[in-house]
Formats: structure tokens, C-alpha cells, sequence
């Protein structure tokens, strides 16, 4: 179990020594790369690194298909996005929901691994069943959650039957519609980190437990001074997913809510970007658009990821 | 510990409890299934009871064979995709982890930058790239986007475990006069196993489930896949949740096979590095 | 493993070669099998008009083009405007498309124009023209919205007739609040944020197209804001709406279907929605108790929105243009394809000579009645959102429509901040 710490990205191995192969010629070197390194690199190369590059060319014209001829325009879509009231809704709202994504599944996720944290068929069964949602895909999710929360769905159904009169509008209030998205990818996701955190739990030696008991330690002062450090590198691991998952949610939206309802409420970036991208085919602004969020996405998971697995060390 | 001494009953009856709230959603579908259209709306939290496969047949026998259609572009998808991921990721993991040049820490830097890029920030020049290449709205042009876009976590999950691996073992290979290709394949590949399932479980149900990218890169010329079938089917039969939710069941149901054949796997594949970040 | 691993390499190397070997296999425009020209063929699924409905019809239609074989191509949702943008964008542009707006495709050379000579057998050739040629075969017209209601739910208001002038639109859904009866049912929820602008579409037929029937070309020409007064007005007329509690907000969490269903259900007493409401209405089990008048203008005087086209249009880069406008005519001209239409898309079918089939509805024949009296008292108007030549609203800007119209409905932006979002949204489309 002492993987999930190896693993959870921290890079702090001893240098390769001499591998076969590096004491041979520069001809066999050139095989070894072409025969085991350039085939993923030149996939890799084609559809991640060229259409970056691609992109930020873009981002420089007014690039339209409905306008024949392509200008360049410097930094106008840059300048204009960051003063654009849209996009910085649409910042607000990526922001929201991914915060809402990070923190409901790790503090859900947590509460129901410590709950399941037992041997036995029973408890395995029931760990099964909230990792299902994880291998749905969204949009089953996103359809099986709008047949609960329209307004004649399951949930006002039976909210109506206890006497609430008006129940809320889980999808079609402005002011909840964002939260309900968000509830919904924690829903699917809280499978995921209750089963990195049983894994770390069940890494947590008994006789630390016993010790801790035997000192005099309360269950509280238990879990707070010997297991939760030793879940830290569970933590980073559903962060960082988590932070990802956020960033890049759009099938739910599309299905859910259509960026609706109303203007700016839960078109995310990564909405934004196709809509404009692909909808509104409005191509150089849609790039740089893209550019932005993904300045974004790389500043604040690299900042995560730092201060997580520092954390990691701390402990 | 304290819970068995005083009440022992208490955490299983909570765990049920908090497990059948958080099922409840799935039982609709499942339920609903089964059951006949007009008991859907009528009785949602009904049992399906006599249990009808009326919902399924006609999802499965539309005319325009929609879940089938879906059903094989799925498969080849995934299966095309995830073999040559497997494949791919584990040469280059392998490569970039025993070579000790400095270009090739910064080529896993980069690569691993990929994994925290969200697709719809390439998805537009992707497709301009495809149709440069005649690969827009393929299988093909489907299963290489993949290629690219999920090679760094098959590189990031290999090299956690390529660096597990004793060096002197490839190193005796090599020195009884096998050749690289030949002491990869035979000793260092089999070795790999648990990186191997990782990758394949999980590449596997993100690209069955994938939504956005095969919508558009394969195009409605392409056909759909399963996933983005249930999305099409739920404008025209939104009333008729009863096959909706048939829809959605043999769509989720390969991936739930696959998961209930391989949970060991997955909850290894989770703990044991296979996770993107 | 080592046997996957064996497996796995000539796996790869074989798919490898079929990548590098085939590109394009299935692209549009190629030659089919045994010869054949293939076009490709855009469509969409509604409750209406489903999988087995275009099958037929466009079986039937290909058999009239001799050596044409047709694929079809279906929308994800019912946005096939913006489906077919996002196709542009990733160079799938479809040979032959039904019912997408030919805003911006047509001015950017995408679209191919019909000719007069084709447009001969239609009753308004000219509907929607953008730089003076159609794009879109103006097949059928479609009133929208007209307002369907629940007999049954007016008599319980004890409301004797539909609504005439707009103050008693107004008083009527105040009989209805007061017998807790929600007088309007719209939607907007999901992927089909387009139902939620249909009183918007009306009130700006009432009020400002009427009067002023080129209003949107004058604010093409910038004589005209939307906050100005006229537009604002109308606008505010909707807000109004809401703010009385008129209007359901728990239609936005309803996609179309649903909002259909809600109405059929008994949810509300009236029903702002197109006429293709009318099959739905007449296969419904209350069949008899559904009424339509057209949404009622201030003195009284018939203001029916509508829209005139909704046919097909030809891409201009079409590699067989030639078959795919034989096609696209022989499919509209066929009278089989179009009595389909009438009956399961409730259209009113706007091409000379022809005669809808017996024995359709009572809500159908209703409708029929209603826009056939706007046209007597010449009455009808272009609506709003809906319409599609060079006097529309610039490209990209329905959608927001929409989204402004639901902002409405959920009481965020009242007429004044609507109007000024509208007139923000146009000057980025207009500088993009």
C-alpha cells in the first residue's frame, strides 16, 4: 500500500543508473528511439502538442468561418476576453463548480470510507456499489439526475406529497441550477475517492491504532493524529483528479442544464470554449479562449500539486 | 473498535442506509426498465413487478439501429484504442524511464503536462488536423485522437511501475545476446501486469464513456457510439423514458460487466498509482 | 501477458497500415457502393418526426434520383443550426440539409441559392431572402407561436372565450392564477433552451412587427436599438408576464418533450408553441379539449408571427450538386413526404396546388383556421428568433436569445437589461 505514496507523483527516485544500450553506438540509439520512443511521441506530438501550437496561432486572427477572409488581430481576442463580462462570468462559474467538485467528494468520499472500513462481503458490496456511478458515463448520469430534478420529477414528486409547496427549481433556478450540476459530479465522483481513501485507511498499520489507544487517545484525536496523515497522499491523488474533472466538465452541462438557464450560470469555461468554438465558429476567439483556460488549469494544478505533495512530506 | 463494544449494530445499519440513499437514483433506472411506459411516470419508485423486456427489445430492434450501430463503433473504438495505448505508452514509458538524457526528462515533463490539458482546449485544431490528414469523421481519426490525447497516462502509470523493475535483470538479458525489442516483449513487458490492467481497465471505460470528442471528431457521417447515442435518443423520446432508460442500460451494461469482472483490478489499478495527476 | 504481447504488435502495425491506408473512408461526397453518388443528408428527430419518418421519406425521394444514394445524417438535438455550424467548423458540411437557418452559411458562400425556376411551384418563393436569393426551400409555413389552451381549465376559470384584446389575456390569467391554475406552461430546460422564447416571439409580433414590419432590417441598418422604446416595450410586456406570475418558471428545467407533456398533463391553461403542436395535440387523449387563438394584440386586430421556409438548402461545395438539389426538390415535392409532414409535424404546407390530406384533427384544423384568418385580415407578421433571411438577427445571436429569455422568465434581467444585453451581444457578433 505503500504504492500510493510512491505512485501519487512525488518523483523523488534515485537517478537510473547505466541502462543497457547507453554504452552502444549512435546508430543503435537511433533505433531504440524510432522503434520504442517516436511512435507514442509522433501520436502524442500529432493531436496534443500540434494543435496547441495550432491554437495559439489561431488565437492571433479573427478566424471565422462565416468571415471568408482570415486577419490577423495581435492580442485583440486576448485583450477583448479579459475584459469580456462573459468570460469572466464563465471564469466564476468554472470556479464555483470546480471548488464544489473538490471539496464534496473528498469530505463525502472520506465520511463514507471511514464508515465502510471493515472486512467482510458486506462492506465490500457496499463499496462496490458507490464505485458504479464511476465507471457510468456522464451522460447517463446527466440523464438519470434530470429525470430526478425536473420540476415533474422524483424529487419535487415527493417533496410536493410532504407538503412543500413550491419546491425549488433544482435545474431551472438560476441560483441553484450551478449547485445542482456540481452535486451531481460529486455524486458520480464520491465512489472514486471513498475507494483511494479505503486504500490508505486500510494502509494504516493496527499496531499505530493501539499505540495511539493505549496513550490515552479518544477516536477523534485517533483519526486526526495518526490516520489522516497518513491519507495524504490519498488526498493529493483525489485533488488533483478532482481538480481535473471540474476543469473539464462539460458533458454534464450539455445534457443538464445547456449552460442555462439564463445567461451565466452554468456555462464553464470548457462550455464556453466549444460553444464558441464549434457553435458560434468564431475559431480565433475560441483559441484564445482555449489559451486562457489552460494557462489556468496548468497554474493552479501545478500549485496544488506542490503544496499537496509538500504536504505529503511534512507529515 | 469502540463501535463493537457498545453498538455493534449501528455502522451496519447506517452503511446500508447511507448506501441505499446514494443508490437510489440507479434503482430508478433499473426499476424503471423494467416496467411498463405508463407505470414510469404514474410510479417511479415502483417495483417492476411482473418485470416486463418490453423497454429493451424495442430499444433494441429500432429501426434505425441505433444501439447496434453504436454498439460496434464502441467496441472497435475501444478495443483499437486501448490495445494500441497499451502498446504505445508502454515502449515510450519504458524508453523515456531507462534513458538517462536530459531530453528525455524534459519529454516525460511534457508529457505528463498532457494530462491536465481538457480536450475541448485542442478539440477545435484537432479537427483541422484530422482534416488535413482525410482521418475527419474515421474510426481511425476517432482512435488516434485517443492515442494522443490518453498516451500520457498510460506513460505515467507504466513509468511508476517500469521504475519498480530491477535493472539487472534487462541487463543479464541483454548480456545472453537478446536483442532490446526481444527483452522488453519477453521479460520486462510481463512484468508489467498490474500497470498493463490498470491501463487497460481504465482507458477502456474513459473511452467507452467519452462523450465530446467522438460527437465530434467521428461526426454524424461516422456513426455514433453508444454514449452518444443515449445523448441523440433522449430528443426524441424524452417521454418515452421507459426506452430512454433501456437505452441507457445496454449502453452502461458491457462497462458494468467489465467493471464487476475486474473490481479487484480497478481498486488495485486506483491504489496502486493508476490515477491521473 | 506474453501472449497479448505477441498479439498485440502485428495488432498495431495492422491498424497502423489501415490508418495510413484508407483516410477518409467514409467521407461525404465520395463515390458510393456500386457507383453510386452518395450525398449526405442532415436531419433531426422530434417526438414528431422520428427515426421511421425519415427513413421513409427519404427512401421514397431518393428512388426519383436515378443513381443517388443517400446517407443520412441525424442532429444530436433539435438545434440542427447550430449541429450544422459545428459540422462546418470540423469540415463535415453536410451535401443537403433540412430546416437549418441560412443565416451566415449563405453570406459566406457555404449555401447554394435556389433559382427561380425551382422556387416556381412555391406559394411565397421569396420567403427570408438574404442578398435577394432564398436558400431554404419556403415549403411550409409555421405560425409561431399560437397559443393552445385547455378548454377544460378556462371553463374551470370560468373563462367563456379565448382572449381577444391584451388586457383580456390579462385578465383571463388572473382568473386562472386566482383558481391556482398556472396560466402559461413554457420550457427551456437542457439541451432545448429554444422553448423558453415563444412569448417573447409573440409579444414582439404584437408589438413592434406588426407596426413595423422591417424593424430588423432597420436594425441591421442601426436606425433602431433594441432598447429603444418599441422593443423595450414589448419586452417589458413579457417581464410583466413573469413578474404577475403568469409564467411557470419550472418550464426551464423541462426540455421540449417535457414541456409538451406538461402542457398534455394539465399543468397550465396555455400554451405559446408553434403549430407543429397540433399533431401532438391531436394525438393526445384531450384532443377535443385543446382551443388555439393567436396571441392578442392591444385593440384586438389579428397578429399571427410565422415563418415561411423550413425546407432544404444545398451546400455550395456539394462535390454532386447537381443530385443533391434534384433531391432536395423531388423530396419536398413529393406528395406522399409532404402529407406525412401535415400529419405528423401538424405543417400547413405553403406549395401550390396542394391539398392537405382527410380526416386530420381537431387542433390541427383549428390552427389552420386561425392563420388562415391572419391572412384574410392581413395579419401576419414575421416572428421573431425564428425568422431567417438577411433580416434576421446576426449569426450566433438566436442562441443568446434564448438564454436572455430564460433570464427573463427566471426574473434576473427586466426589459431594460434584456434590450441593453441584446444590443451588447450584437455589436460583438457585428465586430467579430
Amino acid at each position: 500500500m505503500s504504492l500510493v505514496k510512491e505512485r501519487a507523483g512525488i518523483r523523488t527516485d534515485a537517478p537510473p543508473r547505466t541502462p543497457p544500450g547507453t554504452r552502444r553506438g549512435a546508430l543503435p540509439r537511433l533505433w531504440h528511439f524510432l522503434g520504442f520512443g517516436a511512435p507514442g511521441l509522433l501520436v502524442y506530438a500529432c493531436f496534443v502538442l500540434a494543435p496547441i501550437a495550432l491554437s495559439v496561432g489561431y488565437s492571433f486572427t479573427n478566424a471565422n468561418q462565416f468571415v471568408p477572409r482570415t486577419r490577423f488581430v495581435g492580442l485583440d481576442n486576448y485583450t477583448r476576453l479579459l475584459t469580456d463580462q462573459e468570460f469572466l462570468t464563465a471564469l466564476k462559474v468554472t470556479t464555483i463548480l470546480t471548488l464544489i467538485v473538490v471539496i464534496v467528494p473528498n469530505v463525502l468520499g472520506l465520511a463514507v470510507a471511514v464508515l465502510l472500513d471493515r472486512r467482510g462481503w458486506f462492506y465490500n458490496a457496499l463499496r462496490g456499489v458507490f464505485f458504479v456511478p464511476v465507471v457510468l458515463s456522464s451522460v447517463v448520469v446527466s440523464v438519470v439526475w434530470q429525470a430526478m430534478l425536473t420540476d415533474d420529477g422524483l424529487v419535487n414528486t415527493a417533496l410536493r406529497a410532504m407538503g412543500v409547496h413550491s419546491p425549488p427549481g433544482w435545474l431551472s433556478d438560476p441560483d441553484i441550477a450551478l449547485y445542482s450540476v456540481g452535486f451531481i459530479i460529486s455524486w458520480q465522483m464520491l465512489g472514486f475517492c471513498a475507494v483511494v481513501y479505503l486504500a490508505g485507511l486500510q494502509s494504516v498499520p493496527q499496531e499505530l491504532h493501539e499505540a495511539a489507544a493505549i496513550d490515552g487517545a479518544g477516536p477523534w484525536l485517533r483519526f486526526r493524529k495518526v490516520t489522516w496523515p497518513m491519507l495524504a497522499p490519498a488526498l493529493t491523488i483525489n485533488t488533483v483528479m478532482l481538480l481535473i474533472t471540474g476543469f473539464k466538465a462539460y458533458d454534464h452541462i450539455q445534457v443538464l442544464t445547456g449552460g442555462g438557464p439564463g445567461t451565466g450560470t452554468t456555462a464553464t469555461l470548457a462550455f464556453s470554449v466549444i460553444q464558441t468554438g464549434f457553435t458560434a465558429n468564431r475559431t480565433g476567439e475560441a483559441s484564445a479562449m482555449a489559451l486562457l483556460m489552460l494557462v489556468i488549469v496548468a497554474v493552479v494544478s501545478s500549485v496544488a500539486l506542490r503544496f499537496l505533495q509538500r504536504r505529503e512530506v511534512d507529515f | 473498535m469502540q463501535d463493537r463494544q457498545r453498538t455493534p449494530w449501528l455502522r451496519p445499519v447506517v452503511a446500508l442506509a447511507v448506501t441505499a440513499a446514494f443508490f437510489l437514483p440507479l434503482y430508478l433506472v433499473l426499476a424503471n426498465v423494467f416496467k411498463p411506459g405508463e407505470d414510469i411516470s404514474g410510479h417511479p419508485a415502483s417495483l417492476p413487478w411482473p418485470p416486463t423486456l418490453d423497454n429493451l427489445s424495442q430499444a433494441l430492434s429500432r429501426p434505425d439501429r441505433l444501439f447496434w450501430n453504436g454498439l460496434i463503433n464502441s467496441v472497435t473504438i475501444t478495443l483499437l484504442s486501448i490495445v494500441l495505448l497499451t502498446v504505445l505508452s508502454a515502449m515510450l514509458g519504458h524508453y523515456l524511464c531507462r534513458s538517462r538524457s536530459r531530453t528525455a526528462r524534459i519529454t516525460m515533463l511534457v508529457l505528463l503536462a498532457g494530462l491536465m490539458i481538457p480536450p475541448q482546449v485542442i478539440l477545435v485544431p484537432v479537427t483541422d488536423i484530422l482534416q488535413l490528414t482525410g482521418m475527419m469523421a474515421t474510426l481511425q481519426g476517432i482512435v488516434a485522437f485517443n492515442v494522443g490525447y490518453y498516451v500520457p497516462f498510460g506513460v505515467f502509470v507504466f513509468s511508476g511501475f517500469i521504475r519498480t523493475i530491477p535493472l539487472e535483470l534487462e541487463e543479464s538479458a541483454s548480456l545472453d545476446g537478446a536483442g532490446r525489442w526481444r527483452v522488453f516483449w519477453q521479460i520486462v513487458f510481463p512484468l508489467l501486469r498490474p500497470a498493463t490492467a490498470s491501463v487497460l481497465i481504465f482507458l477502456g471505460v474513459w473511452i467507452w464513456n467519452d462523450f465530446l470528442n467522438p460527437l465530434i471528431i467521428l461526426g454524424p457521417a461516422g456513426g455514433t457510439t453508444v454514449t452518444v447515442g443515449v445523448y441523440r435518443a433522449i430528443g426524441e423520446h424524452q417521454q418515452n423514458y421507459g426506452q430512454v432508460f433501456g437505452l441507457m442500460f445496454l449502453a452502461a451494461l458491457p462497462v458494468l460487466i467489465f467493471y464487476i469482472a475486474l473490481q479487484k483490478h480497478f481498486v488495485k489499478g486506483l491504489t496502486g498509482g493508476a490515477v491521473k495527476g | 501477458m506474453n501472449r497479448i504481447a505477441r498479439l498485440a504488435v502485428p495488432l498495431t502495425a495492422l491498424t497502423l497500415a489501415a490508418v495510413g491506408c484508407s483516410p477518409a473512408g467514409t467521407d461525404a461526397g465520395s463515390s458510393g457502393a456500386g457507383g453510386k453518388k452518395e450525398i449526405t443528408f442532415l436531419t433531426f428527430e422530434t417526438p414528431n418526426l422520428d427515426a421511421a419518418y425519415w427513413d421513409a421519406a427519404i427512401a421514397r425521394a431518393e428512388a426519383k434520383v436515378p443513381g443517388l444514394k443517400v446517407k443520412k445524417l441525424v442532429a444530436p438535438s433539435t438545434d440542427r443550426t447550430g449541429y450544422a455550424k459545428q459540422l462546418l467548423a470540423s469540415g463535415q458540411f453536410p451535401d443537403v440539409m433540412i430546416s437549418v437557418s441560412p443565416v451566415g452559411f449563405a453570406e459566406s458562400g457555404q449555401m447554394a441559392p435556389w433559382t427561380d425556376k425551382e422556387l416556381a411551384q412555391y406559394t411565397f418563393p421569396h420567403s427570408n431572402p438574404i442578398g435577394g436569393k432564398v436558400y431554404q426551400l419556403p415549403y411550409n409555413t409555421q405560425p409561431t407561436p399560437l397559443v393552445y389552451y385547455s378548454k377544460k381549465l378556462f371553463a374551470e376559470a370560468d373563462i367563456t372565450a379565448p382572449p381577444r384584446t391584451y388586457q383580456e389575456l390579462l385578465d383571463d390569467s388572473a382568473k386562472l392564477k386566482s383558481k391556482g391554475i398556472d396560466p402559461f406552461v413554457v420550457g427551456g430546460g437542457g439541451k432545448d433552451t429554444f422553448a423558453s422564447s415563444y412569448l417573447w416571439t409573440a409579444l414582439v409580433g404584437t408589438d413592434v412587427y406588426k407596426q413595423t414590419p422591417d424593424w430588423m432590417a432597420q436594425r441591421r441598418a442601426g436606425k433602431v436599438a433594441f432598447n429603444d422604446a418599441g422593443f423595450k416595450g414589448a419586452t417589458d410586456k413579457f417581464v410583466q408576464l413573469v413578474k404577475k406570475g403568469y409564467v411557470d418558471k419550472a418550464g426551464l428545467s423541462r426540455d421540449y418533450a417535457n414541456t409538451e407533456k406538461a402542457f398534455l398533463g394539465g399543468k397550465g391553461a396555455m400554451y405559446p408553441m408553434g403549430t407543429w403542436f397540433a399533431t401532438a395535440g391531436d394525438k393526445s387523449a384531450m384532443k377535443d379539449d385543446i382551443g388555439v387563438f393567436a396571441f392578442p394584440t392591444d385593440d384586438g386586430s389579428l397578429s399571427v408571427p410565422s415563418y415561411t421556409g423550413g425546407g432544404m438548402s444545398v451546400s455550395a461545395k456539394s462535390k454532386n450538386l447537381k443530385e443533391a438539389k434534384e433531391f432536395a426538390l423531388a423530396f419536398q415535392q413529393d406528395k406522399a413526404n409532404l402529407d406525412a409532414v401535415v400529419k405528423s409535424d401538424g405543417a400547413i404546407i405553403a406549395m401550390k396546388g396542394y391539398t392537405p390530406p382527410a380526416g386530420m384533427g381537431p387542433v390541427y384544423d383549428a390552427t389552420v383556421k386561425v392563420y388562415d384568418a391572419a391572412v384574410q385580415a392581413k395579419g401576419v407578421t414575421n416572428a421573431f428568433l425564428v425568422e431567417t433571411g438577411d433580416d434576421a438577427l446576426l449569426p450566433g445571436l438566436v442562441e443568446k436569445s434564448y438564454a436572455l429569455a430564460q433570464d427573463v422568465i427566471a426574473g434576473r434581467k427586466d426589459a431594460d437589461a434584456a434590450t441593453k444585453a441584446l444590443d451588447e451581444d450584437w455589436k460583438k457578433a457585428a465586430t467579430q
